[in-house]
């Protein structure tokens, strides 16, 4: 009991501290925040969801959490009818993107950074692809492995279902916008990260793209236009296939919602939680 | 329900026994329970019924809303699925699961009819009791189950086999499909052999039939009907099946024009989409029009069951 006041006051106190320096109106709101915060969307974003509604609880007591994920867009959508306070999604969904029309009145506001990669199964040589390259297997241009200096091979694509927010992303930084063309052999839709993992590990000559932190093992990241897809790259610049994900509210967030916010966006969080769960903090983005 | 018990207390304060009082006391807690189990029981079946009817009025009236965008030929006939691009032709997704659904049963149905078949007539008794709780166990191993020994093991073969890059699409789905159903189909149709009556085969015998004439000129035909039933429940078991058809038809909505074209069917178009649709949208409404479609063929297959089963009630 003694130690657990202790923490209390501790993180109070830190709380008290964190907030005051970066938010002035949430620390005078202090632990007298209350009420219920629904938030629907994308599967990325919701281990990082979950484990910081876990440690904002722990500061406010009084909160309670109802989160769950699916697709991307029903992150947006929930928040269009009222069902969800904040609705995650992996692309910023107060503009347009290919597919998706821009939802009115909402406000999209950043709290990660997921970086993506262009993934090849294990037995694939090549280890370096350009834009154009890129664009050619994904349009069904190239189909052989030896036309971007590989083995006399076909190219097996593997791709996320339309609607998906990595493939909304993947096709805007990797693709240059290009278009992800059916084919009648040699392609294959799958339909959550893991399946692409599993996928891509099973199938040789395979190529897909998956978030970074997906990548281990069976799978390998292949280099974009002479760039190792690393944090560091991402940070510097250097790797451009990575977005924000984004919390969906309508219009500017108040009250409880709007501290939750404030404390995932907040460097403390961004740089021990959300860097331990390998997104990159906000912060060292410029 | 008040009514019933002070009659009876009326009626045994004016017979004034004691022992028959104590009976029509336990007579009138008896129908007092009856009427409570019958009013429990109706309530069951007709909350049931309540909840049938609403997934069948949801799905059917949002399914029908494609159609003030989306023309009955365009939908039915169209073979181009792309609704990014405002087209929603599911011919292709319907062809595809009746060719599946087919091949499934031209895989799984003479297997399992054999496996029933030596069940029930050749085998010995300790193989029999041991083969049907193996069976047993099978119908209840979750799909998603076959479905990742499917993309792990069935799939790599198969594409060393013949040498494609992906091997997903309608041959592994059949496959994988045949190996669920094939349980469900050999244990109907083994318990259909089963109650097929003796005399039927001492007869066949006392005619000087072989066992092979027995089995197939007079228990088969016999039992055709309880075998029918068997592979309808087969059927709309492969039909309905969605997790384990994901993991290894290759999820591209085109139509399967080879064995091994990466293809998409009802279900699993469902799955892959739904979760990535809007709500408000043509594309939304189309995927519950092909919910509604597999739910009237569930109910036609369902439908011919029961026909079947009035017809030769007394045989199977």
């Amino acid at each position: 009991m003694n130690v657990f006041k202790k923490f209390t006051v501790l993180t109070l106190a830190t709380m008290f501290v964190i907030t005051s320096a970066f938010a002035g109106s949430a620390a005078a709101a202090g632990d007298t925040l209350k009420g219920k915060i629904t938030i629907n969307g994308s599967t990325a974003l919701l281990p990082l969801t979950l484990q910081a509604a876990k440690e904002f609880q722990k500061l406010h007591p009084k909160v309670s959490f109802a989160a769950s994920g699916k697709g991307s867009v029903t992150g947006p959508q929930a928040v269009k009818k009222g069902i969800a306070d904040i609705g995650a999604c992996d692309w910023d969904a107060s503009t347009d993107v290919p597919g998706f029309k821009a939802f009115e009145g909402q406000v999209a506001n950043k709290v990660a950074v997921i970086p993506f990669a262009t993934v090849v199964n294990k037995n694939v040589g090549v280890d370096n692809l350009t834009t154009e390259q890129l664009k050619g297997i994904y349009s069904g241009k190239i189909t052989n492995w030896k036309d971007v200096g590989g083995a006399d091979e076909d190219i097996v694509v593997i791709t996320r279902a339309f609607g998906s927010g990595t493939r909304v992303n993947y096709q805007a930084k990797a693709l240059g916008g290009g278009d992800i063309v059916k084919k009648s052999k040699n392609y294959k839709e799958v339909g959550s990260s893991g399946d692409m993992k599993t996928a891509v590990a099973t199938t040789p000559n395979s190529i897909g793209y998956i978030d970074l932190v997906y990548v281990s093992g069976d799978i390998k990241a292949v280099k974009f236009n002479g760039v190792e897809a690393t944090a560091e790259n991402v940070i510097n610049g250097k790797y451009k296939i990575w977005s924000y994900g984004y919390y969906m509210t309508k219009g500017q967030p108040t009250g409880e919602v709007k501290a939750f916010i404030e404390y995932i966006q907040n460097k403390k969080f961004q740089t021990t939680t959300a860097k331990k769960m390998k997104f990159i903090p906000l912060s060292a983005m410029k | 329900m008040h009514t019933p018990i002070s009659e009876q207390a009326s009626q045994s304060s004016i017979l004034g026994d004691v022992t028959s009082k104590s009976k029509f006391n336990r007579a009138a807690r008896v129908r007092f329970t009856n009427r409570l189990f019958q009013s429990y029981f109706l309530f069951s079946i007709l909350a049931l019924c309540f909840v049938l009817a609403l997934v069948i009025v949801f799905i059917a009236k949002t399914g029908f809303l494609t159609f003030e965008t989306v023309s009955f030929k365009e939908f039915f006939l169209s073979f181009n699925w792309t609704p990014e691009e405002e087209h929603y032709g599911a011919a292709a997704f319907i062809v595809n699961t009746i060719i599946l659904t087919g091949l499934t049963l031209l895989i799984s149905v003479p297997i399992s009819i054999a496996i029933a078949i030596f069940n029930a007539e050749i085998a010995p008794a300790w193989f029999r009791s041991f083969i049907r709780p193996v069976l047993d166990l099978l119908v209840g191993i979750p799909s998603i189950v076959y479905g990742y020994l499917g993309l792990t093991v069935l799939i790599p073969f198969l594409r060393e086999w013949t040498g494609e890059g992906l091997a997903d699409g309608i041959f592994a789905a059949a496959l994988v499909l045949s190996l669920m159903i094939l349980p469900t189909i050999s244990r109907i149709s083994d318990d259909a052999i089963t109650a097929v009556p003796k005399k039927y085969r001492e007869a066949a015998y006392a005619l000087g039939s072989t066992r092979l004439q027995v089995i197939l000129k007079v228990i088969v035909p016999a039992a055709s009907r309880g075998i029918m039933t068997a592979v309808i429940l087969g059927m709309t078991r492969a039909i309905g099946e969605t997790m384990a058809v994901v993991m290894v038809i290759g999820n591209t909505a085109q139509l399967a024009t080879t064995l091994f074209t990466p293809t998409s069917v009802l279900t699993s178009n469902i799955v892959m989409q739904i979760s990535n649709v809007e709500f408000e949208s043509t594309w939304n409404y189309a995927l519950h029009m092909m919910a509604f479609l597999l739910l009237a063929i569930s109910m036609i297959l369902i439908l011919i069951i029961r026909f079947i089963r009035a017809k030769g009630g007394a045989q199977a």
